[in-house]
C-alpha cells in the first residue's frame, strides 16, 4: 500500500513539476501583460509537437529537448512583437481576445500540419527502464524528469533573483510603467519575458511527451490547469506557482488512485477552497 | 414597444425573427435565436458592465443539461423543465458570482474560466446523468410544439420576451449604473453605489438568461452535446457578442446569426472552420472593434443617442 | 460649537513609513479649509483617510458627529460627503447629463436598486441635474458625450457630479491641477460661489488660489502638521516659509 502511495506521489511530483514549469511561465507573462495569456496552452502543445517532429527527423530525443523549446521561443517573439505589441494601447480585453483568437488558429494549425489523431512518444533508450529507489521501483524517465525540472527551476530562480536582468524582469512584472520611466527599453524586456514564458511552456510540452503523449487539444486541456495554478498560488508569486503546481500534480495523482472520475475535478475543488478560504492565494501578496 | 427598441433594432428583430426560418431550416433558425439570447445576455456583462467572462458556456450548458435531464430522466415537459432549469442556473450564477465578482478582472476571468472547466469535467464524468462525452440524447419536445414550425414560434416568443426584459433592465437605473461602473468603477463607488453588488446582479442576469438559452437549446436538436459546456464555447459566445457589436443592444444577435452562418457555410467546405473563426476574431480585435453593428452605425452616421433629460434641457436653451 | 468635520489624531502607516502621523484638524460648518504642503507631506494620504480609500492606522475622522473613517468609499455619500478627483474622473461613454445623473440618482433613490422603470423617468432627478449643470455652467452641453467637452469643462463636470447630491461636506482634491489660467479662474469662481453653502476641504498647490479663498489653512510637512491658521497667519509664519523655500529664505 505504501509502495502504491509512494509511486503515486512520485508520479504526482513528475506531472506537478511539468505543471510548475507551465505555471511559472504563465506567471511571468501575467505580471507583465496583466492579462492571462490564452495562447500559453497552445505554446505548450507546440513544444510537444516540435519535439515529436525533431525526434522523427533526427532520432534524438535529447536534440528535441534542446531545440523544440527554442522554436517555441521564436513563436513567442513573433507573437509579442507582431501581435500583442500592436494592442498595448488598447484595452486589456482586446489583448486577451487576440491571444484567444491566436490559440484557436494555432490549435487548428496543429491539426493541419500533424493531423487530428494524437501520437505517443517513447522515452530515450537510456531512460527507458526503471530504477530501484529502495522503497519503490520507479520509471527512470519520470525520475530524470523530476531532476531536470528541478534543475531548470533552480536556474530560473537564480536568474530572477540574482542577476540584473532578472531583477528587471521581476520589476517589469510588478510595475511596467516604472521600468519604462527608468530608462530601460521596455519593449526588449517584454519581448524577452514573453520569450522566457514561451520557453518554459515549450520545454514542459517537450518533456511531457513520453508521459502524457500528444493530442491536438493538449494545449486547450493544459490552459485551465495553468490558470488554477496561478489562482491557487496567488498573483505574482513564482515560488507559489512552483509549489502549487506540485501540489496540484500530487493531488491529482492521489485522487486518481482512489476516485478516478474525480481526479480532474479535484483540481478545481482545490481552487474553490483556496478562493474562499484564502482569496489572495496561498503565496499571494497582491 | 416603440420606446423600448429604436427603429433599427426593431427592424433587425423583425427581419431575423421572420426571415430566418425561411433562409435556414426552422430548427437552425431556432438555434440562432437561442444563441442570440445568450449573446445579448453575455453583453450585459461585457458591453454594459465591462466584465469579460470566458465562463458563459457553464450557464448555457448547465441550463441545457438541467432541462435535458428533467425531460429525459424524469419525464418533465419542456414547459416546466425550462423554467426549472432557469431557476437552477440563476442559483448557480449567484453562487459563482459571490465568489468571483468582486475580484479584479484578471482573477475574474481565470476563476470563471476554471469553474466552467470544472462543470465540463462534471458533465464528462457523471455519465449516468449526462451521457458523458457522447452528450444527452432523447430530449423530446412536448406534443404541442413538436413540429419544426411550432417549435420555432415557441422559441421566437421566448426570444422576444427575453429581449424585452433585458432591454428594460439595461435601460433601468441599474443598467445605467452598470455602464457607469464600466466607464469608471472608482467614481461610481465614490458617488455612493455598491459596485460589487451591481456587478453581482449583472452576473446573475447574464447567467440566468444564458441558462434560458441553453434550456431551450436542449430541445432544438433534442440533444445536449457536451461541447456546449466546454470553455471553447464560452469563447464562441464572446465572439458572437464582439463581432455583432458589444456597443449596441442588438449587435450580439447579429453576431449570433453571423457565427451560425459562418459555421454552417465554412464547415461544409473545410473541417478546420474554427481557424476561420480565429482569424475573423483577430481581425475584429485589431481593426473592427465596434463589430458589425458599429460599422453599420458609422456608415449610416447621424444616429446620435439623446436622452430624455438632455432633450428637455436643450429645448430650454 | 463643535466643528462639522473633525479629524482626531489620525495616523497612517505603510509598513514602517509614517505617511501621516498624529494629525488633527477641525473644520466649522460652511468654512473652506485648505490643506497644503510640499510634495510627500502626506496631504493626499490624509485626504484618502477621510474619503475612505484608506482606513487610518490610528485616530478617527467624524462628520456631524458620526464616524466616517474606516468606511468604504461608496458609503460616504450617505453621510452627506462628496469628493472630486485630482485627475478628472468622469464616465466617458455617458452624456454630460447622464454623468450627473449617476450621483443625483443615488441621492434620490438611496440604496434602492431599481431595475424596472426607465433611468430617465424620475422628474426630481431631472430637476437636480438641470440645476446642477446650470450652477457649473454646462447646461448647454447636457446631451453631448462627456468626452466631447474641453479639458476645463470636463473638470467642471467632475465637480458637477460631486455637487449634484447636495452634499454637506465637499472634498476637493487639487481642483485646479493641470488647468490653464483661464480654466483655473472658472474653477476658483465656482468654489467661491459654493463657499458658505457647503463645508469644503481642499488640497491645493497653487498658493495664490489658496490664500484667496481659504478661511483656514493647515500646512503639512513630513506627515505632521507644521502650522495652522488663517491665510494671513500662515503667510507670516517663518516655519512655513522655511519648509517651502528652504532656510534663510
Amino acid at each position: 500500500m505504501s509502495i502504491l502511495i509512494a509511486s503515486q506521489v512520485l508520479n504526482g511530483l513528475a506531472t506537478g513539476m511539468l505543471y510548475a514549469l507551465v505555471g511559472v511561465g504563465l506567471t511571468l507573462v501575467l505580471g507583465m501583460l496583466n492579462i492571462p495569456n490564452f495562447a500559453h496552452g497552445v505554446l505548450y502543445a507546440f513544444g510537444a509537437y516540435f519535439a515529436h517532429s525533431i525526434i522523427k527527423l533526427s532520432g534524438s530525443f535529447y536534440l528535441a529537448l534542446l531545440a523544440a523549446p527554442l522554436l517555441v521561443v521564436v513563436m513567442g517573439f513573433v507573437i509579442e512583437s507582431q501581435g500583442i505589441r500592436r494592442l498595448y494601447t488598447a484595452h486589456h480585453d482586446y489583448q486577451l481576445l487576440f491571444l484567444f483568437a491566436l490559440a484557436l488558429i494555432l490549435q487548428e494549425t496543429i491539426i493541419l500540419v500533424w493531423g487530428p489523431v494524437g501520437f505517443s512518444v517513447l522515452p530515450p533508450k537510456l531512460l527507458a527502464g526503471t530504477v530501484n529507489l529502495g522503497f519503490v521501483i520507479y520509471p527512470a524517465y519520470r525520475l530524470a524528469l523530476i531532476v531536470v525540472t528541478i534543475l531548470v527551476t533552480v536556474a530560473l530562480w537564480l536568474f530572477l533573483s540574482r542577476t540584473n536582468v532578472g531583477a528587471i524582469v521581476r520589476a517589469g512584472m510588478e510595475n511596467r510603467e516604472m521600468v519604462a520611466v527608468l530608462g530601460t527599453d521596455i519593449n526588449r524586456v517584454f519581448l524577452w519575458t514573453f520569450g522566457l514564458g514561451a520557453y518554459l511552456a515549450g520545454l514542459a510540452g517537450a518533456l511531457a511527451t513520453p508521459i502524457l503523449g500528444l493530442t491536438p487539444t493538449m494545449g486547450g486541456d493544459m490552459l485551465p490547469i495553468s490558470f488554477v495554478i496561478v489562482v491557487i498560488a496567488g498573483l505574482g508569486s513564482i515560488l507559489g506557482a512552483i509549489a502549487s503546481g506540485i501540489l496540484i500534480g500530487i493531488a491529482q495523482s492521489l485522487t486518481s488512485t482512489w476516485w478516478p472520475e474525480a481526479s480532474n475535478i479535484a483540481i478545481y475543488a482545490l481552487m474553490g477552497l483556496v478562493i474562499v478560504l484564502r482569496p489572495q492565494g496561498l503565496f499571494g501578496t497582491r | 414597444m416603440a420606446r423600448l427598441f429604436n427603429l433599427p433594432t426593431l427592424l433587425v428583430i423583425i427581419a431575423l425573427g421572420i426571415g430566418l426560418p425561411f433562409i435556414q431550416r426552422p430548427v437552425v433558425a431556432a438555434e440562432v435565436l437561442t444563441l442570440g439570447i445568450a449573446a445579448v445576455a453575455t453583453n450585459v456583462l461585457l458591453g454594459y458592465t465591462g466584465m469579460l467572462s470566458f465562463g458563459q458556456a457553464m450557464f448555457f450548458g448547465f441550463g441545457a443539461y438541467c432541462a435535458g435531464i428533467l425531460a429525459t430522466k424524469y419525464g418533465v415537459s419542456a414547459f416546466a423543465a425550462i423554467p426549472a432549469a432557469v431557476f437552477a442556473t440563476a442559483v448557480l450564477a449567484l453562487l459563482v458570482g459571490l465568489v468571483c465578482v468582486r475580484r479584479s478582472g484578471l482573477y475574474f476571468i481565470m476563476i470563471t474560466f476554471a469553474f466552467n472547466q470544472m462543470l465540463y469535467f462534471l458533465a464528462y464524468s457523471w455519465t449516468t446523468m449526462t451521457g458523458g462525452e457522447d452528450g444527452l440524447p432523447g430530449v423530446r419536445r412536448p406534443a404541442l410544439i413538436a413540429d419544426q414550425w411550432s417549435f420555432y414560434i415557441f422559441t421566437a416568443v421566448l426570444f422576444l420576451l427575453s429581449l424585452v426584459v433585458i432591454k428594460r433592465f439595461v435601460d433601468s437605473p441599474a443598467g445605467r449604473i452598470l455602464q457607469a461602473i464600466r466607464d469608471n468603477p472608482a467614481r461610481a463607488a465614490a458617488t455612493g453605489h455598491d459596485v460589487g453588488r451591481y456587478k453581482l446582479i449583472a452576473f446573475v442576469v447574464a447567467g440566468l438568461f444564458t441558462g434560458l438559452a441553453g434550456a431551450i437549446f436542449a430541445f432544438v436538436f433534442e440533444i445536449v452535446p457536451i461541447d456546449r459546456i466546454h470553455w471553447l464555447f464560452s469563447g464562441d459566445i464572446v465572439f458572437m457578442t464582439l463581432i455583432g457589436g458589444s456597443g449596441s443592444f442588438i449587435g450580439p444577435v447579429i453576431g449570433a446569426a453571423f457565427y451560425t452562418w459562418l459555421q454552417e457555410t465554412v464547415s461544409h467546405y473545410w473541417d478546420r472552420w474554427p481557424m476561420v473563426l480565429g482569424v475573423v476574431l483577430a481581425l475584429v480585435v485589431l481593426f473592427f472593434r465596434t463589430g458589425i453593428a458599429g460599422m453599420v452605425v458609422t456608415l449610416t452616421r447621424g444616429l446620435r443617442r439623446r436622452t430624455f433629460v438632455a432633450k428637455k434641457l436643450e429645448a430650454r436653451q | 460649537m463643535s466643528a462639522a468635520l473633525e479629524v482626531r489624531d489620525v495616523s497612517k502607516h505603510f509598513q514602517g513609513v509614517k505617511a501621516v502621523n498624529g494629525v488633527s484638524l477641525a473644520v466649522d460648518q460652511g468654512a473652506l479649509h485648505s490643506i497644503i504642503g510640499p510634495n510627500g507631506a502626506g496631504k493626499t494620504t490624509l485626504f484618502n483617510c477621510i474619503t475612505g480609500e484608506y482606513a487610518p492606522t490610528a485616530g478617527e475622522v467624524s462628520f456631524e458627529g458620526k464616524r466616517i473613517s474606516g468606511r468604504r468609499p461608496y458609503q460616504l455619500p450617505a453621510f452627506g460627503v462628496s469628493r472630486s478627483f485630482q485627475r478628472t474622473s468622469i464616465f466617458s461613454n455617458l452624456t454630460v447629463a447622464e454623468n450627473v445623473w449617476v450621483s443625483a440618482f443615488r441621492k434620490h433613490a438611496g440604496k434602492r436598486i431599481e431595475v424596472f422603470r426607465g433611468a430617465d423617468s424620475h422628474p426630481e432627478v431631472h430637476a437636480t441635474i438641470e440645476q446642477t449643470l446650470g450652477e457649473v455652467g454646462l447646461a448647454r452641453y447636457a446631451s453631448q458625450p462627456a468626452t466631447a467637452l474641453a479639458h476645463g469643462d470636463q473638470r467642471l463636470l467632475d465637480f458637477a457630479i460631486a455637487l449634484a447630491p447636495k452634499p454637506r461636506l465637499l472634498l476637493l482634491d487639487e481642483p485646479t491641477a493641470g488647468l490653464s489660467r483661464a480654466d483655473t479662474q472658472r474653477v476658483v469662481q465656482l468654489i467661491e460661489e459654493l463657499k458658505g453653502r457647503y463645508t469644503i476641504v481642499l488640497i491645493e498647490h497653487k498658493m495664490d488660489v489658496v490664500m484667496r479663498i481659504s478661511d483656514r489653512i493647515t500646512v503639512m510637512y513630513f506627515g505632521e502638521i507644521l502650522a495652522e491658521g488663517t491665510p494671513d497667519e500662515i503667510r507670516a509664519n517663518a516655519k512655513v516659509r522655511e519648509a517651502y523655500l528652504g532656510r534663510r529664505a
